[in-house]
């Protein structure tokens, strides 16, 4: 591997010397989690690989060259992407509260034939590299305190307001913390940062009582005490705990969860994977997941920061805390730590938009690995 | 990996921040993972006993198995209440995808459940959703396997085995043993108000519970206790794997044997045909119960499947009252066979049993006519002959001497008015009135007082005197027995444990003289030509003798010169008739009492052949009986008769040995 700054000319450009810089490492740690995912829904299928476990060591497979593929792509053309990817999520947003599909009583599916297209998905994307190519071309003093930050409160608030009039609240939460990664990542000012906290605070409740939808709002009640409803709402959040609980410190024995072979425990393929990881794996097993998505995490950041532009700087970090996010959320939901939102543990939960979004993300991290010499000149792009 | 150059190269204020803010996600990220850990080990490591039972409720399910009642059997182990398969289709609510359209299904494969929809639709809505209702019972092989090639298929209908009471004498026992129920909101209120809390399995729809007599009083030892079979569920409860080895089996309730002779009940209730009454049969040496028979009776198993509601009503319509058990709870003026009684307390208090008092057919006391039952009157009578002839006017005479507490004293000790522990409920403890008891009964001062005209119709078992066919009974078995003041015992064992015989009480407080004395008049009701029952008495046994008492008892006021003929009276204007009696006379064994209510004749052609048939019976059924009638037939064969003092080739003198063989106690 090149450890030098001091290369000959063109030399980066060159296909073999780019897929020498791809982090393999990284892309092993994915791997890791993925295996453990086709092999826990191998399981809760009753030890087939119908109807999960092969449609997603398809997808990964697949994904995961797409990934590969994406790492070697320039990042000036992610740069020049990221008004045009943000600008047609948020066309697709709106398409999707004209004529979206309602499924589970919520709008958020687009059909367009051929598939079914989530835009917030999209959106995710779209949030963070727009984000990242503003913040690339502002000053640090802009950043910190200005009448230019009022644009990235508009990039986030629009696309925000629109998932979560979906509804889709655990989503618009998603994106919204997420911008808001890139918001204090990029320099705001701390002053700032502790006023909007407070205020935030102070907004909870009565947000809680006159904005939230009752099914929202039965979902933090029942957070608070689940035991009041037990076969009811509770009835997740018991089930899950009752799962992790009763897996003890090795487990069940993999393929002899009964709460999840039982189907007692809800979403199991889905949202509430990392039960059955907890029931059968224990916590060892447990451990050992949350200690690869660690790494994942802290391997993400580290090419954050050896980065030198600062559209790959802060499109890497936003799509980590995303990521990030979706492993604390759901890691909280399923212990009982948190309310039901309908937030999945990425590349171990069963379903294909949100690993596609999260490999495409990734695709982007180990763009910026691969260009982490690139200086990328304010203000140009090719769109 | 670490690339120093960056730290060095491009320096600017933006990347310093960025630098710094991405430690800090770092950090929090790291907070948060430990944050999680530190909850996994909260739940996997200190909290996982509590998690693993939550999860094993979860998964597995205990489905009760009901204990199988235990049996009630005779003394000679002959089932009066057994168990018998029934198949069975139940329907589970929360299993059909539609109750209305299922039971449209099983209404075209078993007719019968249409008629009883609204019924089925009641019981099926009143259940918790999961549990199975029964639907049809007791269906035929034919009926079963259709409904299980069909509705096998069929979401929320089952098909099982399971086992009905059954009473094989349908309705001879119907009274003693009584009957099992469905549980009823009644019978969990009374369980709750006994201090007890109710036993999970009565819950279960199906579950059955004694409802009266043995049945009821004895239900918890008969219960048993319900087991389980551990099965796995998953969420939606379906049974996906039965676990032998965590099955706890049902433990069956215990046998109870009755003291009671299944053939001599049988034939008892036989002999009433039509007519209303109870016979008691005891055995006097030891107080147990042969039989206890309440006439007419009704088929208790009528009752086990949920009685139809017109039978009900015509049962409980019926003026001859089959639903009351006579018996116990039915009491009756004894009439003339309460003279025993009065001529015992005359006795006791100083009466010669050689005193004469003349019979004219009527006697006057307080300006008032008592009629002597024989028009003409029975002359000069000894207490020998007016018991034998059952002379009114001498027991006039002789109570009126004594007054009533004496005669109240002594019915006492012979168990009248007493309320015995036979184990079941529902005896009457009737009226044995004295001054004392007028004080305590009457509220208005004028009717407290015993006004001395009551005392000559109480000494022949009239006026307010109230018995059960059990007290008389027992009073002839103490009479009989001679020494012991016997208590009657229905429940010979529970679970194998014997009860305490009815020996174990004290001594009558009466001299052997003066019983001998009332026995001998019995003997001579039954066996001396001119006796009340002589012809009604003869028992064709040879030796075997039976010794007896009569009565006729009014069961109202009659009006002055009305004809005291019961036939051609309507049937609850006529008189009670009974009979007492004991055998064999030389050597009592066995006691019986007769009750014919409302009777057309009287105690003589009444009741005494239904007693004479009943004792009958009884003393056959007794080896040692037979053989001492046996063998007084073999060795009488050729004419000699044995009391001509002659004495042939036969080694042992028969008759006086005869009842001293093999006695048991």
């Amino acid at each position: 591997m090149t450890s030098s700054a001091m290369t000959r000319p063109g030399q980066r450009e060159r296909f073999s010397e780019k897929i020498g810089e791809i982090d393999w490492r990284f892309a092993i740690l994915l791997t890791v989690i993925a295996g453990v995912g086709v092999l826990m829904l191998y399981s809760i299928a009753g030890g087939s690989f119908t109807p999960w476990a092969g449609n997603h060591l398809i997808r990964f497979s697949f994904l995961w060259f797409l990934m590969l593929c994406l790492a070697l792509v320039d990042l000036r053309v992610w740069y020049a992407m990221s008004y045009p990817v943000y600008a047609i999520g948020l066309l697709l947003l709106l398409a999707v509260e004209v004529v979206g599909e309602i499924r589970l009583g919520a709008r958020r599916w687009l059909d367009l034939g051929f598939m079914s297209l989530q835009p917030s998905e999209i959106m995710k994307l779209g949030l963070v590299m727009a984000l990242a190519r503003y913040y690339h071309n502002i000053s640090a003093k802009d950043a910190k305190w200005s009448w230019k930050l009022l644009v990235p409160v508009g990039m986030i608030g629009v696309p925000v307001l629109l998932v979560a009039h979906q509804p889709d609240l655990g989503t618009a939460i998603l994106l919204a913390l997420t911008g808001l990664v890139i918001v204090f990542a990029a320099g705001l000012s701390w002053k700032v940062i502790v006023t909007g906290v407070v205020a935030v605070g102070a907004a909870i409740p009565p947000f809680v009582l006159f904005v939230l939808h009752d099914y929202q709002r039965q979902r933090i009640l029942t957070f608070m005490n689940p035991e009041a409803d037990p076969s009811g709402s509770g009835y997740h959040i018991l089930q899950s705990q009752t799962a992790i609980g009763s897996g003890g410190p090795l487990g069940k024995g993999y393929m002899l969860g009964s709460q999840s072979q039982l189907n007692f425990l809800p979403e199991k393929q889905t949202d509430f994977i990392f039960a059955t990881v907890g029931e059968e794996l224990g916590f060892v097993g447990c451990f050992v997941v949350l200690l690869v998505y660690g790494l994942i995490i802290a391997s993400a950041l580290r090419i954050a920061s050896t980065s030198h532009s600062h559209f790959g700087r802060l499109s890497s970090a936003g799509l980590t805390a995303t990521f990030a996010l979706y492993v604390l959320i759901n890691g909280a939901m399923v212990m009982g730590l948190a309310p039901v939102v309908g937030v999945p543990m990425p590349l171990l939960s069963y379903g294909g938009t949100v690993m596609m979004t999260v490999m495409i993300g990734f695709g982007l991290v180990m763009s910026v690995r691969v260009h982490r010499y690139l200086e990328l000149p304010r203000g140009r792009g090719l769109f | 990996m670490s690339e120093p150059s960056i730290f060095f190269e491009d320096v600017n204020e933006r990347q310093g921040g960025f630098l710094r803010r991405t430690f800090l996600m770092g950090a929090a990220t790291g907070l948060g993972l430990t944050a999680l850990t530190a909850r996994l080990g909260y739940l996997q490591l200190i909290e996982t006993d509590r998690y693993r039972t939550l999860s094993a409720e979860n998964q597995f399910n205990f489905r009760v198995v009901p204990p199988p009642r235990g049996r009630i059997l005779d003394r000679n182990g002959v089932v009066l209440a057994g168990n018998r398969p029934s198949f069975r289709v139940l329907v589970v609510r929360d299993e059909t995808k539609d109750l209305d359209g299922t039971l449209d299904v099983v209404a075209k494969l078993l007719p019968a459940t249409a008629d009883r929809r609204r019924q089925l639709l009641r019981d099926i809505n009143g259940s918790p959703r999961f549990a199975p209702v029964p639907v049809a019972t007791d269906l035929t092989w034919e009926e079963f396997s259709r409904v299980n090639l069909v509705g096998a298929d069929l979401p929320g209908v089952m098909t099982d085995m399971n086992e009905v009471r059954y009473y094989p004498f349908g309705g001879a026992f119907a009274h003693v043993i009584g009957y099992v129920a469905k549980v009823s909101d009644k019978d969990i209120k009374e369980i709750r108000e006994a201090g007890k809390s109710p036993d999970p399995i009565l819950l279960n729809p199906g579950f059955r519970i004694g409802k009266q007599g043995v049945e009821k009083a004895l239900d918890e030892q008969l219960r048993g206790s319900p087991g389980g079979q551990k099965v796995e569920v998953d969420a939606r409860g379906k049974v996906v794997r039965e676990d032998r080895e965590g099955d706890r089996p049902a433990i069956p309730g215990k046998d109870v044997i009755l003291t009671l002779d299944a053939d001599i009940q049988n034939r008892a209730l036989e002999v009433f045909g039509t007519e209303s009454g109870a016979a008691v049969v005891m055995d006097v040496r030891n107080g147990d119960i042969l039989c206890l028979v309440s006439a007419p009776s009704f088929d208790a198993n009528a009752f086990v499947g949920g009685i139809p509601s017109r039978l009900y009503r015509d049962l409980s319509g019926y003026e001859r009252r089959p639903l009351l058990d006579k018996a116990l709870s039915g009491t009756y003026p004894p009439g003339s066979t309460f003279k025993t009684m009065t001529a015992l307390a005359a006795l006791e208090w100083g009466v010669n049993p050689a005193e004469r008092v003349s019979c004219g057919g009527s006697w006057r006391f307080g300006g008032r006519s008592f009629a002597c039952w024989k028009r003409g009157g029975h002359g000069s009578q000894n207490m020998h002959e007016a018991i034998k002839n059952s002379c009114d006017v001498y027991f006039y005479t002789m109570s009126l001497r004594i007054g009533p507490d004496k005669i109240a004293q002594v019915s006492r000790a012979f168990g009248l008015g007493e309320k015995f522990d036979i184990g079941v409920a529902g005896q009457k403890k009737g009226i044995v009135p004295d001054p004392a008891w007028k004080k305590r009964y009457f509220k208005r001062p004028d009717m407290q007082t015993w006004y001395p005209g009551e005392t000559p119709s109480y000494g022949i078992g009239q006026g307010a005197l109230a018995v059960n066919p059990l007290q008389l009974c027992v009073m002839v078995s103490r009479l009989a027995n001679g020494t012991k003041a016997l208590n009657p015992r229905l429940i010979k064992s529970i679970g194998g444990k014997d009860l305490p015989p009815g020996s174990l009480a004290p001594n009558l407080p009466y001299s052997k003289e003066h019983l001998d004395i009332v026995r001998g008049g019995m003997q001579a009701v039954a066996n001396d030509r001119s006796g009340t029952a002589y012809r009604a008495s003869q028992l064709g046994l040879g030796p075997v003798l039976m010794a007896g008492k009569t009565g006729t008892a009014q069961s109202r006021s009659y009006t002055a010169g009305e004809n005291r003929k019961g036939a051609g009276k309507p049937w609850s204007q006529r008189d009670h008739a009974w009979f007492v009696a004991f055998a064999p006379y030389d050597d009592p064994r066995y006691a019986l009492a007769v009750l014919v209510q409302h009777a057309p004749a009287g105690g003589a052609r009444d009741a005494a052949p239904r007693a004479r048939e009943i004792m009958r019976t009884t003393l056959l059924k007794d080896p040692e009986i037979r053989a001492r009638i046996e063998q007084r037939m073999t060795t009488d064969a050729p004419p000699p008769p044995i009391d001509t003092g002659e004495e042939p080739d036969v080694m042992a003198p028969p008759v006086v040995d005869a009842p001293v063989q093999g006695r048991p106690e």
